[in-house]
Formats: structure tokens, C-alpha cells, sequence
């Protein structure tokens, strides 16, 4: 593989009343990918990385991306049934789910409402969880450069996600995607405070990655992710802010790929 | 022309290095209030409305803002109840009740009723959505700030309106059984102002229901396009909007000579703008407050903070009148000419304006500004 797979296609499929953007490459076991509160509808090298090993599924939530805003979703257990619709139209019996932030929250949710459908979850620095004494940071507050400092290490790097100079369409954009988060976080902030109460139905196998400096969301909700979760393992990503995927992709990707060929014994094991 | 006394009810003491802080709103710790200047301050304020009577003002405003030093009256119903029954004949104008901001839109309906009840039918009610800032204050999710305002400004007004009680099945409120006591005296219901910020929507929504449409802080130039638009939300109702129901919100500062205004007038004005203005670009504008459209619609539009407008582009542009009466007279008729309003809210207490010069500013004002234009509307 050569790991610059721009082979991927783009469908906009009708569901849920709206327009749906989803970009999908790669060949294997299929890998749904649940982005951030921010950034999507772009195929990044992540992506890629996974491609490698799994056939890559990465929509963009309603009201995100390119995704058109779907007026009924205005909370997390709404995105969670438009998922699983999704699923259903996509003929997907169950999926690998890799999601981030948010998508991560979302992840813990999906597999919680129908454990059978998530063959494993990796969250990387999830949100989602209630923990009054580790609060995750105001980012709907924050200015361009307060939020290249919360989610980066590297603030070059950062300048390429968030650029100094926006456009009209990235203003837009942001806005839009902003808008679409505050509904599913805006109030209770970031969180479900009854997921603590529901991770128990997980059955996934469970892998929790961290960015060792994320100055967003507290490591705490990732030790609180692997307690709650039956044999939840949880890793760190060193020189790595909030978002291990865009600032070290192949570290991160290469822990994936680690879970997984861990998996795979276990696997053959349980077909025996 | 009519003239109705506005009031803020700002906390004038900043900490020492507020210029450096980046708000005086959300962030800006309530360690720096002193409630026992505060005593004082609301005291004195209220006395200062009060006095629009005796002057002869047509009213008077109070107004709701959160957790700042801006504007101290979270409750603007309170600072009515407490107006009410020092005053007799003074419209007292609520601009507005935040809407969006209450849990149970029921609380306004009964509490401008009482207030209007009280008076005698003295109650002008407004209606507003709370400023973006106020979003983070009160954690209320600001995406669903507009529905949530036409639902709770549905519900009131068939509160105040229809006999009860009723069922009230909406998306935000869920009420079996709705029925306001004491219902208003004024009928149907009190007069409706919607203060605005030039957002289309709401030009012709407040056109539709005849309501009086109010600007907020704008340079002129903004203001003619806001009324315009109002204007042509009336025509397109079938009507042609009177200029009564057309209001213009302005701090005005009136001394004897233009030199004397000028000389004490620009650190009240800056006070107003460069200080109690000073926003957090993120905290005034939070997602979903507005819609994509009118979103992209004030990024083109290219109006920055009002912390970058200097002084005299301030008076310039018409976001304050600073003058001798003469002067005074002069620019409000010039705006008046200009912008077709018909209604002045006279913000004559400015920023962190002593009482001294706003008793002058206002018995100025009252006895050489407002004549002219009385006398000019009962020619007319």
C-alpha cells in the first residue's frame, strides 16, 4: 500500500430526511470512523492509515462537513438512532468503530444502545462522560488561538487546522459545525451525565487512546472510560494534544493496528 | 415624536486593568461588585427615572442583562415594580423580558399582567432573545434560541388572550393547563416592542403583528437599512408603518455648549462602548444564535467591535449625540429626517456618567430638545 489513497469514494446518500456525505476506501473488515466536532468531510492521512487494513467508513454527522443539517437531531440519543439507520442502510450487520472526541462519545453511546453492532471500539480522547471534578475546557468559548493551544502541542501544525486567516467558507463552515455541537453539547456541556451508568453494556472489546498533553479534555474521563468499560485498555500517545489522529496519525494508527492484532487470536478463538 | 427615558444601570467601577481583560461580560468576576455602592447606584438610578415625569418624558425603559457590569438589571420586572408605584403617568417599556433565557415563559406572562394591573395599564412589554454572552451565563443552548423565543412570544400572548385554562403542547414548553391570573388590563395585551439587530427575520415578523420595531446600537447608516426593512415588511403586510412604532435607541449627551458636551461627553460615550461593549467576539456571537444566513450575512457585512470605533467616529456615524441643545436639536432632527423614526429612546444616563450631569443632561434635554419636536409633530 502506498498509503496515499486518494482512491476514496463519495457517496451523498438520502437518510434521515437530508443529504449525507460519506467518503469510504480501503478493503478488509468494515471500519465506521466517527469524526470530531470539527473538520469534517475531509479524507485525511489517518484515513488513509486505516484504509491500509479495513475498508474505512467515514460519514459526516448530520449538520457537519457537507452533511445537510437534519432538523429532528437535536441531542446524542438522536445521532445514536440516526446511526443505526445508517448502518442499516449501508447493510453493515455490525462495524469496527474508531471515533474521536466526539465521535468517540458517540461510539460509547452507539455501543451501548446495540452492543451487537460494534464489533470493537477505539475512542480517542473521548468527551461524553459527567465528571463535575475533571471539567473538560469551554471550547465553545474559545478564540482561534486559545483553541490551537487546547488541541495542539505542535502550534505549526496547528496553524494547518486552524488557519490564522480563515475564509468566508471556513467561517462559515465552522459555524455551522459549531452549531450542530451545540446541540448535541451545549447543555448538559460535553456530556450524558447517565452514560456513566450504561457503559456496562458494552460488550466491544475496548480500547481508550489519550494524547499525553490534552489540555481539553481531563485524562481522568479516560481512566473513568477504561474502569467503566469490561476489559477496556487505555493508552497513552505521547507529544499529542486533543487530537492524536491529525498530530500523530501514525503512532496513533499503528496502536490501532496493535488492538487489533490482538483481537484477531481472540477471534479465531471464539470461532473454534 | 415621542420620548421615552432609557436607562442601563451600568457598574461604572472597573478593576484597574479592565483593558486588559477581554470582557465585561461572562468572565468578568462579580468580585468586582461592591454591593454596598451598589445600594447607592440602584437608589440613585431609580431616582433618576423617576424624575423623567416630572420632565415630562413620555416614558421610561428598563431592560434585562446577565451577569456583567454593563447593565445590573438581571430583572428588568423588578425594576418595573419598583417604578410602578413611584411614578403615575410615565409609560414604563420592559425592552425586553429574555425570552429564551427563562425556563417557563409563564413567569413573564404573569409578571408583566401584575405589572400592568398595578399601573393601570402603563406596561409597554418587550420582548428580546438575550444578547449572546448571555447564552454562556445561563447555559441555555443558543441553537435553539429562536425557537425558543417564538414559542415562548406564541404562548403569552395566548395567555394573555385567550380565555382559560388551555393546553399548551409546543416543542419547548408543555403546559396542561395555562391560565394567567391576573390578566392584563391593557387589551388584547400590553403593546409589543421588539428591540433588534437587523435581522430580517425579525424586521418582518414585527412588521407582521404591528409591533414597534427598536434598533439597538448601529451606526446610522445600519439603522436606515434595519427601519427600511421594516418598513417594507409593513407593505408587504398591507399596511404602511407609522413612524410611532418606529424607535431609535440613543445615548444622548446634552451641556450647554458643544465644547462643554464634547469635553465631558466622550469618557461617558467611550465608558459606554470601549468598556461596558466589550465582548468576547466568541461569547457575542455563539453558534446557532443566528441563523447560517444571517451569519454569513454580518461577515460580509465587515462591522467590527464597537471597542474599535473611536470616539469621534462614534458621534460621527450616529452612535451617540453629544452636543448643545442647539446641536443636539439640529443632529436628532438630521436623524430623524434620515432614519423615519417617530419614537426616541434617549439613553441620558451614559456609561459612567455622574448623577449631577445626567439630572442636567436630562432637564436639557427635556426643556430645549423635546419641545422642538413636539411642537413640530402637533403642527404636522
Amino acid at each position: 500500500m502506498s498509503g496515499q489513497n486518494d482512491q476514496h469514494v463519495v457517496r451523498h446518500l438520502d437518510l434521515g430526511g437530508g443529504q449525507i456525505h460519506l467518503m469510504r476506501a480501503g478493503a478488509g473488515e468494515e471500519l465506521l470512523f466517527l469524526h470530531p466536532a470539527a473538520g469534517a468531510g475531509f479524507w485525511l492521512p489517518f484515513h488513509d492509515l486505516l484504509a491500509e487494513r479495513f475498508d474505512v467508513i467515514s460519514p459526516d454527522h448530520p449538520g457537519f462537513g457537507e452533511s445537510d443539517r437534519l432538523e429532528w437531531i437535536d441531542g446524542m440519543e438522536d445521532l445514536v438512532y440516526f446511526y443505526l439507520d445508517l448502518l442499516e442502510e449501508l447493510e453493515l450487520e455490525s462495524v469496527h468503530v474508531v471515533g474521536a472526541s466526539l465521535g468517540g462519545w458517540l461510539g460509547a453511546e452507539l455501543a451501548v444502545h446495540q452492543p451487537s453492532k460494534v464489533r470493537s471500539l477505539v475512542m480517542v480522547d473521548p468527551i461524553g462522560l459527567d465528571l463535575p471534578a475533571h471539567p473538560v475546557e469551554d471550547i465553545f468559548a474559545m478564540n482561534p488561538d486559545e483553541l490551537r493551544a487546547a488541541l495542539f502541542v505542535d502550534q505549526q501544525l496547528a496553524l494547518q487546522f486552524i488557519s490564522p486567516e480563515p475564509d468566508l467558507d471556513m467561517l462559515m463552515r465552522a459555524f455551522k459545525e459549531k452549531t450542530s455541537f451545540a446541540r448535541l453539547a451545549w447543555n448538559p456541556f460535553c456530556c450524558n451525565p447517565k452514560l456513566h451508568l450504561r457503559l456496562h453494556r458494552v460488550t466491544a472489546p475496548t480500547l481508550v487512546l489519550w494524547g499525553s498533553d490534552d489540555r481539553l479534555v481531563p485524562l481522568a474521563h479516560g481512566e473513568h472510560y477504561r474502569d467503566l468499560i469490561a476489559g477496556a485498555r487505555l493508552e497513552i500517545i505521547e507529544d499529542c494534544g486533543h487530537a492524536p489522529l491529525l498530530e500523530q496519525p501514525d503512532r496513533t494508527v499503528a496502536a490501532i493496528g496493535r488492538f487489533h492484532d490482538e483481537l484477531a487470536p481472540d477471534a479465531e478463538e471464539r470461532a473454534r | 415624536m415621542k420620548f421615552f427615558m432609557f436607562h442601563l444601570m451600568p457598574y461604572p467601577h472597573l478593576p484597574e486593568d479592565f483593558d486588559e481583560r477581554e470582557s465585561a461580560w461572562v468572565t468578568l468576576s462579580n468580585s468586582n461588585y461592591d454591593p454596598t455602592i451598589g445600594t447607592g447606584l440602584y437608589n440613585r438610578y431609580l431616582d433618576e427615572l423617576e424624575y423623567a415625569e416630572q420632565l415630562g418624558f413620555d416614558g421610561i425603559c428598563v431592560n434585562e442583562h446577565h451577569q456583567n457590569a454593563y447593565g445590573t438589571m438581571p430583572s428588568p420586572n423588578l425594576m418595573a415594580a419598583a417604578l410602578v408605584r413611584r411614578t403615575e403617568k410615565l409609560q414604563i417599556a420592559i425592552v425586553g423580558n429574555g425570552l429564551p433565557l427563562r425556563d417557563h415563559p409563564l413567569r413573564v406572562a404573569e409578571e408583566v399582567a401584575m405589572l400592568d394591573v398595578i399601573s393601570g395599564g402603563r406596561i409597554i412589554s418587550g420582548f428580546v432573545r438575550g444578547i449572546g454572552d448571555e447564552y454562556f451565563s445561563m447555559s441555555i443552548d443558543p441553537s435553539t434560541s429562536r425557537e425558543r423565543y417564538s414559542e415562548a412570544h406564541d404562548l403569552i400572548i395566548k395567555a394573555w388572550t385567550t380565555e382559560g385554562p388551555f393546553r399548551w403542547i409546543g416543542k419547548h414548553y408543555r403546559l396542561n393547563y395555562v391560565n394567567v391570573w391576573p390578566r392584563p388590563l391593557q387589551q388584547p395585551h400590553p403593546p409589543i416592542w421588539i428591540p433588534a439587530f437587523g435581522s430580517t427575520e425579525t424586521m418582518s415578523w414585527a412588521a407582521e403583528r404591528h409591533y414597534t420595531y427598536l434598533s439597538v446600537f448601529a451606526p446610522s447608516k445600519l439603522l436606515k437599512r434595519w427601519f427600511d426593512g421594516y418598513r417594507a415588511g409593513a407593505n408587504a403586510a398591507g399596511y404602511e408603518a407609522p413612524r410611532d412604532k418606529i424607535g431609535i435607541l440613543l445615548p444622548i449627551y446634552v451641556a450647554e455648549t458643544d465644547k462643554e458636551a464634547h469635553d465631558q461627553g466622550r469618557q461617558y460615550v467611550t465608558w459606554l462602548y470601549h468598556k461596558g461593549l466589550k465582548h468576547k467576539f466568541e461569547h457575542l456571537f455563539p453558534p446557532g444564535y443566528m441563523t447560517d444566513h444571517s451569519w454569513g450575512r454580518f461577515l460580509q457585512s465587515g462591522l467590527g467591535a464597537y471597542s474599535d470605533v473611536s470616539y469621534e467616529d462614534l458621534v460621527k456615524q450616529g452612535y451617540a449625540v453629544v452636543g448643545s441643545p442647539a446641536t443636539v436639536r439640529e443632529r436628532l432632527a438630521e436623524l430623524a429626517e434620515e432614519l423615519g423614526f417617530g419614537l426616541v429612546n434617549a439613553l441620558l444616563h451614559i456609561g459612567d456618567m455622574p448623577h449631577d450631569h445626567t439630572i442636567r443632561n436630562m432637564e436639557l434635554f427635556a426643556r430645549e430638545v423635546m419641545p422642538h419636536f413636539r411642537a413640530q409633530s402637533a403642527a404636522a
